[in-house]
């Protein structure tokens, strides 16, 4: 490409050219990060149920500990991400979206005395937010149904036991993020 | 009508085709835009230089382990420079 002068059509037809270009370097959607954080919440709320249920351990909330390394997985796989030579809006859209769920999530789960330990419905919502919100950015309607899912299973979270919460919780994240996520994955191929 | 109402720094191919791809993304390396482009390492830093002191774009310069890195995002001014450039390019065509 040189620095000469076009005429009006070329000026189009370059205009048009670069910026479908740049669409298609544009970054796929993170179906990593719903299925890492769908199968590690689906599973620690499936074994905080069982274990409080059925008194297996004293502590249940051990299983949480599993998003330690969830945690670490998304920071280095966002750190990978972030290498690529092109950042789209979106991108940047997606990773401010879930960085304030995040930061929410962590409000709750430090005062969560201070809500009788309801965390688990309103952590539903606030992960219904995030999905829905992707789900619309990217528009790929699974994961509004998604955030739908997610706010429904909140419903019927804030009407029951805390420990029971805990089974809505792995159902909710099912429906919410795993089905979505590997529709998002199929769609990304 | 004349061409002359068209931005004379957006009327040249590689500059159009900077803002073009710019106005697309949050932000590209250069060495993205090198690549779209098609340009030439050399002349591409002058047309961007260029970009930059009008403040069309801004360019950031860091480092990605030993290798500089320069970085560029589209500005407002930018944004709207583009904008005008493309409803003046629309009357030629109408």
């Amino acid at each position: 490409m040189s620095n000469k002068e076009l005429s009006k059509d070329e000026s189009l037809a370059l205009i048009t050219d670069m910026i479908s270009q740049a669409k298609r370097n544009v970054a796929k959607g993170g179906s990593f990060y719903f299925l890492l954080w769908g199968w590690v919440v689906m599973f620690a709320n499936l074994g905080h149920y069982l274990i409080a249920k059925f008194d297996w351990l004293d502590y249940p909330y051990i299983v949480w500990t599993l998003t330690i390394p969830a945690v670490i997985a998304s920071i280095v796989y966002g750190a990978k991400k972030s290498k690529e030579k092109v950042k789209s809006h979106l991108d940047r859209l997606y990773s401010q979206i879930w960085l304030a769920v995040f930061i929410g999530v962590i409000i709750i789960l430090f005062f969560m005395g201070n809500v009788n330990y309801n965390v688990n419905a309103i952590i539903l919502t606030f992960a219904g937010i995030g999905t829905f919100i992707s789900g619309r950015a990217l528009r790929f309607q699974p994961l509004v149904a998604g955030g739908i899912a997610l706010w429904i299973s909140s419903i019927v979270a804030f009407n029951l036991h805390p420990i029971d919460q805990y089974l809505v919780g792995a159902v909710g994240i099912l429906a919410g993020y795993l089905i979505p996520g590997y529709l998002l994955r199929k769609a990304e191929k | 009508m004349s061409f002359a109402q068209l931005d004379p720094l957006l009327h040249s191919q590689l500059r159009l085709a900077v803002m073009s791809l710019l106005i697309g993304v949050d932000s590209a390396e250069f060495v993205f835009i090198k690549e779209k482009t098609g340009a030439t390492a050399g002349n591409l830093s002058v047309q961007l230089d260029k970009l930059s002191n009008a403040g069309y774009i801004s360019v950031t310069k860091s480092f990605k382990g030993k290798k500089p890195l320069t970085t560029c995002s589209i500005t407002k001014v930018g944004i709207k420079a583009f904008e005008d450039y493309v409803n003046n390019l629309k009357q030629y065509i109408e």
